[in-house]
């Protein structure tokens, strides 16, 4: 049994009792290699700053305060966003998906409206409110709306017709058809919904900082660009990198492999 | 079509979960004869895939040698064709294409492996499927086509790993017997992998018991040919053989 | 049959076709149309204030306009080059990188947690830096679309290529293909439904990248005059732009990258995602 052997076997039962080590260990090499490749200067360190200086700013950063609100402010921004676009997508989705008309008169709309996207909205919403919240939050539920809207009323339309029959035929009123069959059955899709449209609306809060932004990770980013600093701009990659992965990973795909697969209704 | 020679055969391998070395296969020896056909039979485990494997060069062997036609085998190619439990057909190709995959291979042009792939379809009554995606079939259906893709490339020998195991048990009777038909035409030398007892004995000349990665009995099957399942259902000296060689296996 | 009848058959049928498809595109523009009466009316009957929304006629005007001095065209012109650039360097970059880590099992799976991070910030993360490392205009744009497509096509393309069955692999290997043939035969069209939906996913990141980047690093392109526009407060030329975008990228999507993912993962049989 050659060294080798033996310590890949040691990985192997290590990633099995503990699958988080098999998403980790694939950065090490990447991190040394950053590493390297800074400290032999290949790249100007004005351009490519070491992961020593991103670490400098990120403890320097935190203790000032700066990246705590930061952080805080784009992650309610996208909370707050997220929610209404999901109060407002899901409902909006299912009388969609349950009505032909209104799948007809409105459906063409919406692929039109997401096309547009949500960037293209920013221009106008601030000559409409300024530079605020509000226009920040408008983004976000515009983006975080057309795929929860559209993916519900895929889930919904997905319904056998049967199943309503069946509810019906053993006595539920058409209320409870509605929370007994339509949303458990269309759930796993609007969980994929919600999965894809926090991702986007992730992003569109991303930019709208960076376009119009007066604070958060986006902000930072976009404000170290004009002060030419790089630093900053990796850091600001790196903890967006960081935090949606870890949002993504360890809480929106178990909660879209919980629902979808323990019902047997989506096949991975 | 060829003899095949397998001698001293033997897989180790290292598994990485249990930190220890595995023996697959020990020693094993067999030797078949051109246009003959052999049944490996044995439980799950028992390393009748693995020898399978080695032969048609999937996996490397670790101990002894394998030959075909007395020349030894490195790697795979279209001198030993398989057939798979799992069909492992082409789902984007057609079943005609998928048939005239390996004369393509070999650089035949289109009219002529088409005819070629035609004519073997026509053995295994498919032409009305020439046009299909396999994702459109049925098991049954999917297998034959399987069988045929890997016989139109005119193998030296033909291996089959457990190839209907996954098919109902009507649809596997009657692929049995087509496949008895088919052989009796084309008398390729087959290696035929099972846990079925019973589709051994039907199929075989020659039936190998294996058990642990050992060989434990060759029984010679004297049935005449051409066999069916209505006559040999209630044959007595099909019992006595299907019998013989369900205790060998269970035995050990 | 006579051939005239024969030829009268195909006729009526290619006409029934062709009235099914009007009467189905005609029905996906009523509301548009619905959309565009209502508009026509409520501006000026609320007496709205141009500054805040335009009407109809100054959208109209203002594209016609634009379309005869050459500035619209320019700003498509170039949005749409640094799209196709972008994305054929990706792409060209992607694919074979794809298939190369996606043929060793090991290798893909050690390598797919770094290429999923790297997809989550495809886009629009890479705007600052970009602007930096290229400075402003075609280089650094180009620089976010190629990032937005590469890293999601080379995922998409590694498990594409790995979740081919082995047994796929060695019966092309059985019947006798060699490397070049594995690839063209086997490898690429086992992937290329993930391809598809990588390039499709990708593109719609890159739109956005484009947009928002246009914003802030460049003086032509959809993006910069929406954004140049609203300095002026002419709202009629950010609501054209805005339609101009909107309907760009539904032809893109709906007529050319939905259809093409639906025909290879119908074909195939593959059922993909919901």
């Amino acid at each position: 049994m050659t060294p080798l052997l033996k310590i890949w076997s040691a990985y192997v039962r290590l990633t099995a009792r503990w699958p988080s080590i098999a998403s980790i260990v694939p950065f090490i090499p990447l991190f040394a290699a950053w590493w390297i490749v800074t400290a032999l200067e290949i790249f100007p360190r004005v351009f490519l700053p070491g992961p020593g200086e991103v670490w400098q700013s990120f403890v320097s950063l935190t203790w000032k305060g700066i990246l705590p609100e930061y952080l805080q402010d784009s992650i309610v921004r996208l909370a707050v966003g997220a929610a209404w676009g999901i109060a407002l997508g899901i409902p909006l989705g299912i009388v969609i998906g349950m009505s032909s008309r209104a799948h007809a008169a409105l459906w063409p709309l919406l692929l039109f409206f997401q096309a547009i996207g949500d960037i293209a909205w920013l221009p106008i919403l601030v000559i409409w409110f300024g530079y605020g919240l509000v226009t920040m939050t408008a983004v976000i539920v515009y983006t975080v709306i057309f795929p929860v809207v559209l993916n519900t009323v895929l889930g919904v339309r997905s319904i056998p017709v049967n199943m309503h029959r069946a509810a019906l035929s053993l006595g539920a009123s058409r209320a409870r058809v509605l929370w007994e069959v339509v949303l458990p059955g269309a759930l796993p899709n609007i969980v994929t919904g919600l999965r894809n449209g926090l991702g986007y609306g992730w992003r569109a809060l991303i930019a709208a900082e960076i376009i119009v932004g007066t604070s958060g990770i986006g902000f930072l980013m976009f404000d170290a660009r004009r002060a030419g600093s790089v630093v900053e701009i990796l850091l600001g990659m790196i903890i967006l990198g960081i935090l949606w992965y870890m949002v993504d990973s360890w809480i929106l795909a178990p909660i879209e492999r919980a629902t979808g697969q323990r019902w047997g209704l989506v096949g991975r | 079509m060829k003899s095949l020679t397998i001698r001293n055969l033997s897989k180790t391998y290292f598994d990485l979960y249990a930190a220890t070395h595995v023996t697959a296969v020990q020693d094993v020896s067999l030797e078949v004869g051109a246009g003959e056909f052999v049944s490996i039979v044995g439980p799950s485990g028992c390393g009748k895939s693995t020898i399978l494997n080695m032969i048609a060069g999937f996996i490397p062997l670790t101990g002894g040698e394998i030959l075909v036609g007395g020349k030894p085998v490195n790697g795979p190619g279209r001198d030993r064709g398989v057939v798979f439990q799992s069909f492992a057909l082409f789902p984007w190709r057609t079943v005609l294409e998928n048939v005239a995959f390996g004369p393509k291979m070999r650089g035949i042009g289109k009219a002529e492996r088409d005819r070629i792939a035609h004519e073997y379809l026509a053995l295994a009554k498919l032409t009305e499927a020439a046009e299909r995606y396999p994702n459109e079939l049925s098991g049954g259906m999917q297998q034959r086509v399987g069988v045929m893709r890997a016989l139109a490339n005119e193998p030296d020998v033909l291996l089959m790993d457990e190839p209907f195991a996954s098919v109902d048990a009507q649809t596997r009777m009657t692929l049995q017997e087509e496949l008895t038909r088919i052989w009796q035409a084309k008398r390729p030398t087959v290696i035929f992998i099972t846990h079925d007892v019973a589709e051994a004995v039907f199929l075989a000349d020659r039936v190998v018991a294996l058990s642990k990665g050992r060989v434990l009995e060759e029984i010679a099957v004297d049935l005449p040919r051409p066999r069916s399942w209505d006559a040999l259902h209630e044959d007595a000296r099909f019992k006595a053989l299907t019998s013989r060689v369900l205790q060998l296996v269970r035995s050990a | 049959m006579r051939p005239g009848r024969l030829g009268g058959r195909i006729w009526q049928q290619r006409a029934m076709r062709l009235r099914q498809y009007l009467s189905s595109a005609l029905l996906f523009l009523l509301p548009f149309a619905v959309l565009l009466a209502l508009w026509a009316a409520l501006i000026p009957w609320f007496n709205v204030n141009p500054r805040l929304f335009p009407t109809l006629g100054s959208v109209v005007a203002a594209g016609i306009e634009s379309i005869r001095d050459g500035t619209l065209p320019a700003h498509i012109g170039a949005s749409l080059l640094r799209v196709f650039v972008g994305t054929v360097l990706a792409l060209a970059a992607a694919i074979p990188l794809g298939v190369l880590m996606g043929v060793s099992p090991a290798v893909s799976a050690f390598l797919t947690p770094l290429f999923r991070f790297f997809s989550v910030l495809a886009g629009i993360a890479w705007i600052p830096i970009a602007s930096l490392w290229f400075g402003y205009g075609f280089g650094a744009i180009t620089f976010v679309i190629f990032n937005a497509v590469f890293f999601i096509v080379t995922y998409n393309t590694l498990l594409g290529v790995s979740t081919i069955p082995l047994h796929v692999r060695n019966a092309a290997a059985s019947l006798g293909a060699g490397r070049t043939a594995m690839l063209t035969e086997v490898l690429l069209p086992g992937a290329l439904p993930n391809i598809v939906t990588g390039i499709r996913t990708g593109l719609g990141f890159a739109w956005r990248g484009l947009i928002a980047a246009e914003m802030i690093a460049t003086n032509v392109g959809l993006g910069y005059m929406l954004f140049v526009a609203r300095d002026f407060y002419r709202t009629e030329v950010i609501v054209l732009g805005m339609i101009v975008i909107g309907v760009l990228w539904l032809l893109l999507d709906r007529l050319l990258l939905a259809p093409l993912e639906r025909r290879t993962i119908e074909r195939w049989g593959m059922v993909q995602r919901a």
